[in-house]
């Protein structure tokens, strides 16, 4: 924001003012020095109103800044009262504020100005102080620190200062940047720092030096914080300490020397490569010429509340946290927060590596606003001009509140998208649901420096319907890998492929608890397939399948060419504890090519050799419906472990072997399965990749296009609603048109002629609905009539209850002829009533009027 | 009964009639064939159906051992027996049969199913051992008092009772007896007791119920607490300091002397027994303390060495079954090769190479269970060292401690010797106290009486202190020896199984290998 400036900081060359009475003069000359600033008088009011002008033409900021930055037009009306004015209660702390910054410059000749009163964008001057405004936005992410810090850094576009070595000359309100979605360091920090105070924390800002890479918020020789593997199990090496009792390890009958001598050449050749390799990467950034000068705000989160145990500085730019010791940042000059203003009397010729952070501490830190102990001290000193002793107090912020609304939050970056670039790497945020395909970060990683050869993507999606959560593509061996979070039908965890051709080389884990089969990994290479299962129930854990070569042969009809032929078929499985280890099969091996079938038992605990048991593939007799197996115990070949133990039965051996040649046929129907569902897989795969769907919370009403549809037919519905209602209101002519032969125009004859028609139809109508009540009426008290004389004739033979039904008869009777009356009378009343007022609609008929009116 | 079994030859449970009723039930098909050319061994049947055979006796299933169902329904069998063997039965039918008692079933502990329907018995009793019995049928017999339901309570895991037919059956609400009396029970004559009837039986036999349920959970807690009484005391043994963390040794001194308990009643003595007592308690503590910590010391270097001995093995036979299973893909190859080599020459080089190759599998192995036995032979012996150390610690301090009790026993003789003499000299004097007992009295006779009671006690509790010395080191002594020398033994017996082990495989190879050969010169 660089307006040209109009009052220069250094002209303030005033003595120190000594008496209270002086207090309100300093605040005028204050007003003189910057002429834009006043509302003390009327003249100023009218001076406003050009400023009001000039302003509107004036862009606020200079069109030569690096990022794509919008020209804003500030409108002086859009703002409260308390952005273009000050109160008494501020313009006393102004001349408090003014008064020490005359004797610190007085002090201090050599130092830099400070950043005390800078103009709002009305050109008001305002403390820094209450430009802070504590506000606690009630959203999960901005909770804690380093959510807040992140959105700040994300939600605004940095623009740098210009010239970089110097504070800006104005500083706009939180909402305004907000508005704008860009600032400099120093809206950065007081965004942050305003949201932090709301949140609980003991935070300030703190105006300073840092190096180029902070002040310009350029991250390109950092390392990208998301690089790093997928959390894997970790496998902590768990030693156990040496028990009293473990052996000695049996002598080793190598020279150490030789060993040592080869280590060391292999150290020294590892570090000569390593050497090489950091030289590589770490070309230095060509010196800058104003290192520490260049400007910075940031801010500065104190430890004590909120848990925080160490103070630490969070640089507003990139939303990161540092130590306060950290070397980027060169030096501080003052700092603030919504109460106080403390300059830092320390030496900053090392860095902030010596800094104590003690607000407290006189020496270190000097304050603008003296502390009550402070005031009794001054008061002992007898130095200055202080009347009585008093605790001035910051007044409270102009700032409006700061509001961000739960879209932009989601938002999150301007436009949705934003693009950082690290060290050998590059990182693009998306917001959620901008993208068709759900993507929310990209992340580009290169071989060198200067980003041009890829070495790996990264993309990481949400809302993904067929729940894809992150690919990785290596570029160099072209292997994709797709993981998955919980949730899909065929329970896939995470696909690592060439191509997405059936057949090729693959590997795909699994959610295992969520199969029935417990599968939890597939890897099929070109003649093999290896699967992986979790907690069976019959204790297998391992499949291996070896294939021949595709056999050139075409099945007519069928498209596919046959599947491989399976030469071996090994299964491995746990050890089943309620068997003893000899009778559980721990391998079994169907080589199918080879005719023979092999099973290796368990071992048991004290054994280095497993017992097996090797049988040739017997030759079946007797058709598909009754097998025969032609066993013999010549077939097999076995070996037992103890030699005592007595050799298995014929009999035994047969079930065996009729059970294993089942399996096998199992576990080839198995194999032609797992192929069928990986091809079943990838063909489902290609398609959500085609149309990737997004899954929408019930709860988004924004984006639950359900919803926005019921919505959408609930108004509709309404709308149509109303559309039948006018529709309703028929047009009366219609009928007698029509007798005239629905003609286009109507002349005066016809215009007549169809009132005559109306009226008359009407006047039949009224007539007929009279004629009609009169003929009900007449007709009801004809049958009362009848029914009294009826009753009089039979009174005597009557019996109480028919009495009684009579009686009841003639009340209602009489209630109905009463209620005809009624109504007969009052259509006779409205009958005129009717006539008229549709003499006067057939008058106003748009039809008609022209001829009618007159 | 209606069958008069005087008319029906009874048959006997022949060898044959048992062949021929495991063959029929055995395997069918080309199983049956094949079992038939092998012969069946009775002890691997495990279902046998012997109805219908008019058997009178049930004998000659002694060879049955695994038989888990046996079926001798429809027999004429009066009595339950020659069951004793077949431990493993979980089914057993004897319906429609004649058995008037139930007996001859306490060794079929894991039976679950039982049924006794239609036969003469009256009384429900002998099925203590029976505690996985599920399923109980013993429908139209006698049982006709109450009092057999109440039996049954003692089988927790009794699901399903068939009482059907019975005389019991006639008794008012016997239902609502057996859903109150059987808890757990779900069917009762093939149907289910539903919570009306439970309820209803609850509420009719409540008081009785909570009584018997009160007496039987006292029963339990009783029992529970022997038995942890028991654990305690055991501990205490192994740790050969029982009973000495109370006054049974010092009681023990006076058990049997008789002179010691009549000195004891002289009125002076009483305060100085008071302090030797606790004296000798004190130091019997001490004992007993050390001793339960020493042992749990001995547990934990027990246990440390065994982890310690595991682990070495553990090792040991990765390497070593990672060995034998880098010979697999060897011996594939060499039957590979050996089915296509024709020359008479190479072949004889191809075996001569696996030979010497099972010769190197061999070697290997055994160097791998050498340096395991040197190993373990240094880590045995520091146990061994160790162990006796401690043990022989222990002795000595024990030994110590009872060398004080000692001490303290020859310092009450002396202090009761002299109160002895001198009312010894009372007595002379006629001093004695009125209160002292007659049989007291009598000891102070003269000086030789009074010497010999004292010294005759004080003998008799030296014994008693040094049977138990004795005691406490051989037992600790016997059993340092006993763990070194098992843990010897387990090493030797694990080592030979090794060697068997390795020995035997390579044989194999090699026989397997020589077969080849066979062929190949035929």
């Amino acid at each position: 924001m660089d307006v040209p400036a109009e009052g220069v900081e250094g002209e303030n060359k005033q003595p120190v003012s000594e008496n209270k009475d002086e207090a309100e003069d300093e605040v005028k000359v204050m007003e003189s020095e910057e002429p834009l600033d006043d509302k003390e008088t009327s003249e100023q009011v009218l001076e406003l109103q050009e400023l009001e002008e000039a302003l509107s033409n004036i862009p606020p900021e200079p069109p030569s800044v690096q990022n794509k930055i919008i020209k804003h037009v500030l409108r002086l009306d859009e703002f409260p009262p308390s952005y273009k004015e000050n109160t008494p209660k501020e313009r006393s702390i102004f001349a408090m504020i003014e008064n020490f910054r005359l004797q610190y410059a007085y002090l201090y000749p050599d130092r830099k100005p400070l950043i005390l009163c800078p103009l709002n964008e009305c050109r008001v001057q305002k403390s820094v102080c209450t430009t802070l405004r504590p506000t606690l936005l009630n959203y999960p992410e901005t909770y804690s620190w380093d959510g807040c810090a992140s959105f700040v850094s994300d939600y605004l576009i940095m623009e740098p200062l210009e010239p970089p070595t110097d504070p800006p000359k104005y500083l706009y309100s939180s909402s305004t940047v907000l508005r704008f979605q860009q600032g400099t360091c120093f809206d950065f920090a007081i965004l942050l720092c305003s949201i932090l105070l709301g949140a609980g924390y003991n935070a300030y800002c703190v105006s300073g030096y840092a190096v180029k890479e902070l002040c310009l918020q350029d991250q390109s020789r950092q390392q990208c914080p998301h690089i790093g593997t997928r959390k894997q199990k970790s496998q902590s090496a768990k030693k156990t300490p040496k028990s009293k009792y473990s052996v000695k390890p049996p002598k080793n009958l190598n020279s150490s020397f030789e060993r040592q001598q080869a280590e060391n050449l292999a150290a020294e050749e590892r570090k000569q490569e390593e050497a090489k390799k950091r030289e590589l990467e770490q070309e230095q950034p060509p010196p800058d010429p104003l290192h520490g000068l260049r400007v910075h705000c940031w801010v500065l989160v104190l430890a004590g509340k909120r848990e925080i145990p160490e103070n630490f500085f969070i640089d507003p730019l990139t939303g990161l946290s540092f130590s306060t010791v950290d070397e980027r940042f060169l030096g501080v000059e003052s700092l603030w927060n919504h109460r106080n203003y403390w300059i830092n009397m320390q030496d900053c010729r090392n860095g902030c590596k010596d800094m104590t952070f003690d607000l407290d501490d006189n020496v270190k830190w000097e304050c603008v606003l003296p502390t009550a102990d402070e005031e009794r001290k001054e008061e002992v000193d007898e130095e200055g001009d202080h009347e009585e002793p008093r605790i001035f107090e910051m007044p409270s912020s102009w700032v409006r509140k700061i509001e961000i609304s739960p879209k932009e939050i989601k938002l999150r970056c301007p436009g949705g998208r934003k693009v950082i670039k690290y060290k050998k790497a590059k990182l693009e945020k998306f917001s959620p649901y901008m993208m068709s395909d759900g993507l929310t970060m990209r992340l580009t990683t290169y071989q060198d420096i200067e980003c041009t050869s890829v070495v790996e993507a990264r993309e990481w999606f949400s809302h993904r319907q067929d729940h894809l959560e992150e690919r990785k593509l290596k570029k160099e061996t072209v292997v994709t890998t797709e993981y998955f979070k919980p949730g899909r039908t065929d329970a896939l965890k995470s696909h690592r492929y060439l191509t997405m051709v059936p057949g090729a080389e693959r590997q795909m884990d699994f959610y295992s608890q969520a199969r029935t089969d417990g599968l939890a990994s597939r890897v099929e290479l070109s003649s093999e397939m290896r699967e992986t299962f979790e907690d069976r129930p019959d204790f297998l854990y391992f499949q291996h399948v070896v294939f021949g070569k595709k056999e050139k042969q075409h099945v007519p009809g069928s498209g596919e060419t046959n599947s491989k032929p399976i030469l071996k078929i090994i299964q491995r499985f746990h050890h089943n504890h309620e068997k003893a280890a000899n009778d559980d099969i721990a391998e079994k091996a169907f080589l199918i090519s080879d005719q023979r079938i092999q099973l290796t038992y368990h071992r048991e605990v004290d054994q280095i050799i497993p017992p097996r048991k090797d049988f040739f593939r017997p030759f079946i007799s007797g058709g598909k419906q009754e097998p025969k197996v032609n066993f013999s115990p010549n077939l097999m070949i076995s070996f037992q472990v103890n030699p005592l133990e007595k050799p298995v039965k014929n009999l035994l051996l047969y079930e065996l072997l009729t059970n294993l040649l089942e399996d096998e046929i199992r576990a080839k129907n198995h194999v032609k399965m797992s192929e069928n569902e990986v091809q079943s897989i990838l063909a489902l795969r290609s398609q959500e990749e085609l149309e990737s769907k997004l899954t929408i919370s019930v709860y988004d009403t924004d984006r639950n296009e359900r919803a926005l549809m019921h919505r959408q037919e609930l108004e509709h519905a309404k709308q149509e609603e109303r559309l039948h209602s006018a529709e309703k209101e028929l047009d009366f002519l219609a009928p007698f048109l029509i007798q005239l032969g629905d003609p286009k125009n109507i002349n005066f004859k016809m215009a007549q002629q169809l009132k005559e028609d109306c009226l008359s139809d009407l006047k039949r109508r009224l007539i007929d609905k009279a004629n009609l009540i009169q003929a009900r009426f007449e007709k009801e008290t004809q049958e009362l009539l009848k029914k009294q004389q009826w009753y009089q004739q039979n009174q005597m033979t009557m019996t109480k209850e028919d009495e009684d039904s009579y009686l009841s008869y003639c009340s209602e009777a009489m209630f109905r002829i009463h209620i005809l009356e009624l109504r007969l009378n009052r259509h006779k009343e409205q009958a005129p009533q009717k006539y008229l007022a549709l003499e006067e609609k057939l008058r106003m008929d748009p039809r008609l009027a022209e001829y009618l009116s007159k | 009964m209606s069958r008069l079994y005087d008319t029906i030859e009874p048959n006997v449970v022949s060898d044959e009639m048992l062949q021929q009723a495991v063959q029929e039930q055995g395997p069918q098909g080309q199983a049956g064939i094949i079992a038939k050319e092998e012969g069946i061994l009775f002890k691997d049947v495990e279902r046998l159906r012997l109805d219908y055979r008019n058997i009178l006796k049930i004998e000659n299933l002694w060879q049955f051992t695994n038989l888990t169902k046996l079926q001798m329904d429809n027999n004429i069998i009066e009595k339950i027996e020659g069951l004793e063997c077949l431990v493993n039965l979980v089914w057993l039918d004897l319906s429609f049969n004649n058995i008037e008692v139930i007996d001859g079933l306490d060794s079929l502990v894991k039976l679950e199913d039982l049924s006794l329907y239609h036969n003469r018995i009256s009384k429900i009793e002998n099925l203590d051992n029976l505690k996985k019995l599920q399923f109980f049928s013993i429908g139209n017999n006698d049982v006709d008092k109450l009092e057999n339901i109440i039996y049954l309570r003692r089988l927790e895991k009794l699901e399903a009772l068939c009482l059907d037919g019975n005389p019991i059956e006639q008794v008012e609400d016997y239902k609502l007896f057996v859903a109150a009396y059987l808890p757990n029970l779900v069917y009762l004559d093939y149907k289910l007791v539903d919570n009306d009837t439970r309820e209803l039986a609850g509420l009719k036999y409540q008081y009785v119920i909570e009584e018997l349920q009160h007496n039987e959970n006292l029963a339990k807690t009783k029992q529970e607490e022997e038995q942890k009484e028991q654990e305690v005391l055991q501990l205490h043994k192994d740790a050969f300091v029982e009973h000495l963390n109370g006054p049974f040794l010092f009681d023990s001194l006076f058990a049997e002397d008789t002179e010691g308990s009549k000195l004891v009643q002289l009125p002076e003595v009483v305060p100085l027994l008071e302090t030797y007592r606790s004296k000798f308690l004190e130091l019997c503590h001490n004992i007993f303390n050390n001793g339960l910590k020493q042992h749990q010391r001995r547990q934990e270097e027990l246990k440390a060495y065994h982890e310690g001995k595991e682990e070495a093995v553990k090792t040991n036979q990765d390497i070593g079954a990672s060995k034998v299973a880098e010979f697999d893909p060897v011996k594939e190859q060499f039957h590979r090769d050996i089915q296509e080599i024709t020359d008479e020459e190479q072949l004889k080089s191809r075996l001569a190479q696996y030979h010497s190759d099972i010769g190197e599998l061999h070697n290997s192995l055994m160097m791998l269970e050498m340096q395991l036995l040197e190993q373990l032979k240094d880590i045995s012996e520091d146990f061994e060292r160790n162990m006796t150390e401690m043990v022989v610690n222990f002795i000595e301090y024990v030994q110590g401690l009872i060398a004080q009790l000692r001490d303290l026993e020859g310092n009450y003789n002396e202090k009761v010797l002299e109160i002895a003499i001198n009312t010894l000299e009372k007595a002379k004097r006629d001093e004695f106290d009125e209160d002292i007992p007659e049989d007291v009295r009598m000891l102070f006779v003269d000086k030789d009486t009074v010497n010999n009671a004292v010294s005759g006690s004080h003998d008799m509790h030296l014994l008693k202190i040094d049977n138990r010395e004795d005691s406490i080191v051989t037992r600790a002594n016997k059993w340092c020896a006993n763990v070194v020398t098992q843990v010897h033994r387990e090493e030797k017996t694990r080592n030979r199984n090794r060697v068997s082990e390795i020995n035997q495989y390579t044989n194999h190879l090699r026989d397997n290998a020589a077969k080849y050969e066979l062929r190949h010169a035929a």
